[in-house]
Formats: C-alpha cells, sequence, structure tokens
C-alpha cells in the first residue's frame, strides 16, 4: 500500500495514538519508584513517543510533496 | 520538578488527543502549527524531561537499595564502625547521603554514565530474568578502581598530606596499590557478617 492511499489523516492519527500511549506509560514510569520504571520509560514510552513523531514527520513529508496533477 | 513535567505531559496528551479525534482540523494553518508543538515538540521535550528525570532517580541510594538483593549493602551503610569504609562516609556526610551508592561507584569517565546505565540493565535481567545472585558473592567486575577514590581525595589537603598517601602516590594513580585490598582500607560492604554487627540509629 501506497502512503498516498493511507492519507494525512489516519498518518496523524496513527502518530497521535502513539504519542498519547508513550506520554501515558511515561506518567506511570515517573510515578512508580522501582528500578522497572526505568525499562518501562526507556524501552516502551520513549520507542512509542519516538515512533509517534516519526509518524508526523512523515506525515509533513507527504504533504510537501506536490500532488502528480499540479507538478507540470 | 516531577509535577512540572507530568503538567506538560498532560498538555501534550491533551493536544495529541485532539488530533487523534479530528485530524482534519490541520487543513487550516493555525492548526498545522498547534500540530507541529502537540505531535512533535512538547513529546519530545518530554521524552527529554523524562530521561532526566530517570537518570536523577537512578543515583539515588533508595533507588539502588529497593533491588532485594541490595538491601544489605543499604544496611552495611549504618555499621556502627569507623573502619567500615562506605559507612563512614555515609554517616559523617562525606558523599552526599541520598546519593551515596553513585558517589563511589559511578564510572566517572565519558562514557561512564552509559556503562552504568548497561551494567544497571545487566542486573535488572539478573534480577527478573536470571537467577539473583547472592548478596554477599556480589563482586565488582575487574575490582573497586582507585580513581573513584581518587575523584574525591585527590587534591584534598588531609589525603595529599597524609605520608603514607604521599609516599605512594604514583602507585596509587596508578592503580598498581588498590586503596581496598592492599590491605589499608579493606573493610567495605561487609554483608555475610552484618547480622553480627553493631549498628548505628541515626537520631532525627
Amino acid at each position: 500500500m501506497k502512503i498516498s492511499q493511507i492519507g494525512i489523516g489516519r498518518l496523524l492519527q496513527v502518530s497521535s495514538f502513539l504519542v498519547i500511549v508513550g506520554l501515558a506509560l511515561e506518567i506511570v514510569s515517573l510515578l512508580w519508584f522501582h528500578p522497572l520504571s526505568f525499562v518501562l520509560f526507556a524501552f516502551l514510552a520513549a520507542s512509542l513517543i519516538g515512533l509517534g513523531i516519526l509518524v508526523y514527520l512523515v506525515s509533513l513529508v507527504f504533504i510537501a510533496v506536490p500532488p502528480a496533477a499540479n507538478r507540470e | 520538578m516531577i509535577g512540572i513535567l507530568i503538567c506538560q505531559i498532560v498538555l501534550s496528551i491533551a493536544l495529541a488527543s485532539i488530533f487523534l479525534i479530528r485530524p482534519s482540523l490541520t487543513h487550516a494553518a493555525s492548526w498545522k502549527i498547534l500540530a507541529f508543538i502537540g505531535l512533535c515538540v512538547l513529546p519530545a521535550l518530554c521524552l527529554v524531561g523524562g530521561m532526566n528525570t530517570h537518570v536523577q532517580r537512578s543515583e539515588q541510594t533508595q533507588f539502588c537499595i529497593s533491588c532485594h538483593v541490595m538491601i544489605p549493602y543499604g544496611q552495611s551503610l549504618y555499621v556502627d564502625d569507623p573502619g567500615h569504609i562506605p559507612a563512614q562516609h555515609f554517616q559523617n556526610h562525606r558523599v552526599p547521603a541520598d546519593t551515596a551508592c553513585h558517589a563511589c561507584h559511578a564510572d566517572y569517565t565519558i562514557y561512564g554514565p552509559l556503562k552504568d546505565k548497561m551494567q544497571g540493565l545487566k542486573r535488572i535481567y539478573m534480577q527478573y530474568v536470571s537467577t539473583p545472585p547472592d548478596p554477599a558473592a556480589i563482586r565488582i567486575e575487574g575490582g573497586f578502581k582507585n580513581a573513584q577514590c581518587l575523584h574525591c581525595h585527590l587534591g584534598a589537603r588531609s589525603f595529599g598530606e597524609n605520608p603514607i598517601h604521599a609516599a605512594m602516590m604514583d602507585s596509587l594513580k596508578s592503580e598498581q596499590t588498590s586503596c581496598l585490598t592492599s590491605g589499608c582500607h579493606d573493610t567495605a560492604h561487609d554483608v555475610a557478617n552484618l547480622s553480627q554487627l553493631k549498628m548505628w540509629r541515626p537520631t532525627q
């Protein structure tokens, strides 16, 4: 499936979802005073937030590419 | 500090929720800017803030002794005997009491914090996945380095003017003579005999 078929709206929703879940896990890791909270933050929360940001940036690139019909 | 970070995270979640429910809002220019803040800038700041908080937290004595095998090491800081080096440093605040473990066991080289984090993850793996070691059998890989002691003591008047230290300074700096195992300051965390030792009870 091409990225244009997915649509910017869907990419933004995926990005928002990943960021929200990652940030929620970060709150849990901050309130939980335990060595495992660092693992939760570093491996789960940070990965999800990073992936969410990446998906958002991909959607920006997608917006920046002009539609094929307007190129000429 | 954590309160401010949590407020920032909640704000970021609230902003991201808007674009989860109504992604079509980003057609307007002002919403595009808000989307950039809510889905890129704020989450990135939350990540940096979270990492900073977790790193600071992992330096606390309470954090280190929250692992089951480290409990006797935490107790050994209260041994009522000036010959016990960690206890003497902890009780007399020669190291900050709330970051006592980190003060003596941190790797102060450039990539030291990264190495420390990798060691910490290895210990978490041992604690939760493989078999946790017997507390009395835990040894530092490669032995305790003089550099840890010299990080604070080198240049201190009482240390430098001590004739024994002065005579063997080069040997101490080059790690040829160990501060701990050479017989001078050889009692560190004596966890094997902890139950037989007298404990200091701090008065509030």
